[in-house]
């Protein structure tokens, strides 16, 4: 046999890349309760469903003869592989060799795996953990990229318009990798074993003066809470089957729709509990959570972001089988207001849904844009107002129910264009609540009367009548006035009208 | 088993329905905080004793904080 020997090392070389950063580096790993990086991609994918890409990437050792004598992998590994039968691309550090810093080899394969992802049009899976760059560079001789080099984040922008992008934090984040991570559709941190650094604790201390750990850094209690990643899990493992449950609702890319079930919860259930949950008492909060959860399909509920911008609540669910967008207020927090990061995750809640052309239906409970000094300093108004602006400019079909209140200007980033529009009968609307309107409209009655309280009440019971949705309905400012218990049927029936719609959003393909 | 129950939000507590000792239902009422003018109830998740109350109605509290600690029957 010829090549007996370049066979040899080429199974040599698959061998030494399998040990990854060899049996100490293992068990470092695994001694701090971390998986390594092939153990993560086995734990994600369908069993034996991992077709790696690059093996022979990295840099070998020879000895005087020339002879292979040992063969450091590349740190980051990348394959096709399936969840739930569906096909992916899936990538990640190995923090096992050079803690997970770019290797030469390791950042060419780290690019290419967005480059892929674009050429195959699959979903992009990215399991981080590592750090970025090394002052004393990445090792081994190399030039710098050619000033005509296309920009490395060109290929990071483009999956984001072009295909599903989950990306999860499962050990220390930084640099690079943090930048990776954060460009995503959906990001989710292990809040056991991850943290998020723009830099470290010795760099933060040479530079700021602040002496703080990884995790007072950038552990979970920050970055689960401020929109840095969307969600966070209890261990690795909750991390990667939140990724699977964010797939499921998602397209293979932007020209395909969003894969529809067979759905075994009737399309006529009605819940007696939505006909009360909503208390006659206009002050007294409910669950919006039990509403939504209520209305879809049974457990198809996936709330992203519940940490952050909490008086907003968001997801992904079904309706008979199809994937939608879900948008509610939570009255328990804020009283449901529009805050501005409560904007910011409405903004990026809608434009998951238009990139990939999920319906959204909405359930109402707005008071208004959040008020008071610190939302101001918030800069609540600028945030507010592109996420009424990206209601505004979305393409997808969009159901809003009106289910108490609907106020401000801040109401209208919940209704798209020819949203479809339900209300139930606790629903009031109108320019502003009744409770601030009348203290500044009729602050000279009230100052003037004999009992201003008793006059305060007085006005606001009037006017909180012209609130009704019965009004609106006779105005076909609704298009029903609905009992609550008719909401999913409703839903579902409409899901179905707008089924031949949805295909006219995909969008031409490039070439 | 023990559950405690934790604050959603900071806000004022504005009514406190249970003391220590008293026997609770899954979904009972407990006590109402009152954020940004809404009363926000909060229920027992499941049923038990109350073993320990750590509000009382007026107090001012902040997000996180245990409010009562609930021992399963």
């Amino acid at each position: 046999m010829s090549w007996e020997n370049e066979i040899n090392d080429i199974y040599r070389r698959r061998e030494l890349a399998r040990q990854q950063g060899g049996e100490a580096g293992i068990a470092r790993q695994h001694a701090k309760g971390r998986l390594t990086l092939r153990e993560r991609i086995d734990a994600l994918v369908d069993t034996d469903s991992f077709d790696e890409i690059g093996r022979g990437a990295g840099a070998p050792e020879h000895g005087p003869n020339g002879e292979l004598t040992g063969f450091t992998p590349a740190n980051f590994v990348l394959g096709f592989a399936r969840i739930d039968g569906r096909r992916v691309i899936v990538g990640g550090e190995d923090f096992t060799i050079k803690g997970g810093s770019p290797s030469p080899a390791g950042l060419r394969k780290s690019v290419y795996t967005e480059d892929l992802a674009l050429q195959y049009k699959l979903p992009l899976v990215r399991l981080h953990e590592g750090a970025g760059g090394s002052v004393g560079g990445s090792g081994g001789p190399s030039l710098p990229a050619p000033v005509f080099a296309p920009s490395r984040f060109r290929s990071v922008a483009q999956t984001l318009k072009q295909v599903p992008v989950a990306s999860a934090a499962l050990g220390a984040v930084a640099g690079l990798p943090a930048a990776r991570l954060v460009a995503s559709h959906f990001s989710v941190m292990s809040e056991t074993t991850a943290q998020i650094l723009v830099a470290g604790p010795k760099v933060v201390e040479r530079a700021m003066g602040e002496k703080l750990s990884k995790e007072a850094l950038g552990g979970a209690g920050v970055h689960a809470r401020n929109g840095t990643v969307d969600n966070g899990a209890p261990d690795e493992q909750g991390a990667l089957d939140q990724i699977k449950r964010f797939l499921a609702f998602m397209p293979d890319n932007v020209h395909q729709l969003a894969p529809v079930r067979p759905c075994d919860d009737p399309v006529d259930r009605a819940e007696d509990l939505l006909a009360d949950i909503v208390p006659r008492e206009r002050r007294r909060a409910y669950d919006m959570r039990r509403v939504l959860q209520a209305v879809v399909d049974l457990n198809s509920f996936f709330e992203i972001g519940r940490g952050y911008g909490r008086s907003q609540i968001t997801g992904l669910a079904r309706l008979n089988g199809q994937p939608v967008g879900v948008w509610g207020n939570d009255c328990r927090h804020l009283a449901g207001s529009m805050t501005a990061d409560g904007a910011q995750k409405a903004q990026r809640f809608i434009e998951l849904c238009e990139t990939f052309h999920l319906p959204i239906i909405a359930f109402v409970d707005e008071p208004g844009f959040m008020i008071g000094s610190q939302a101001e300093q918030d800069s609540t108004i600028r945030h507010g107002a592109r996420t009424v602006l990206a209601a505004a400019s979305s393409t997808v079909p969009w159901a809003s129910v009106m289910v108490r209140k609907s106020f401000g200007v801040a109401q209208a980033a919940h209704y798209g264009p020819e949203a479809y529009v339900l209300a139930w009968p606790s629903a009031e609307s109108g320019p502003l609540p009744v409770e601030g309107g009348v203290a500044v409209a009729f602050h000279r009655e009230i100052a003037a009367a004999e009992d201003p309280d008793a006059k305060r009440r007085e006005l606001e019971e009037m006017l909180a009548q012209r609130q009704s949705p019965f009004p609106r309905a006779e105005a076909l400012a609704v298009h029903e006035l609905i009992d609550p218990r008719e909401t999913r049927p409703m839903l579902c029936r409409w899901i179905d009208r707008v089924q031949p719609l949805l295909p006219q959003l995909i969008p031409p393909a490039a070439r | 088993m023990a559950t405690a129950i934790t604050l959603e939000t900071g806000g004022t507590v504005w009514k406190l329905h249970v003391k220590a000792g008293d026997e609770v239902s899954a979904g009972q009422e407990v006590f109402i905080l009152e954020v940004m003018k809404m009363e926000v109830p909060y229920e027992a998740p499941g049923a038990g004793r109350v073993k320990e109350v750590h509000i009382a109605e007026g107090d001012v509290v902040t997000e996180g904080q245990t409010a009562i600690i609930l021992s399963s029957s």
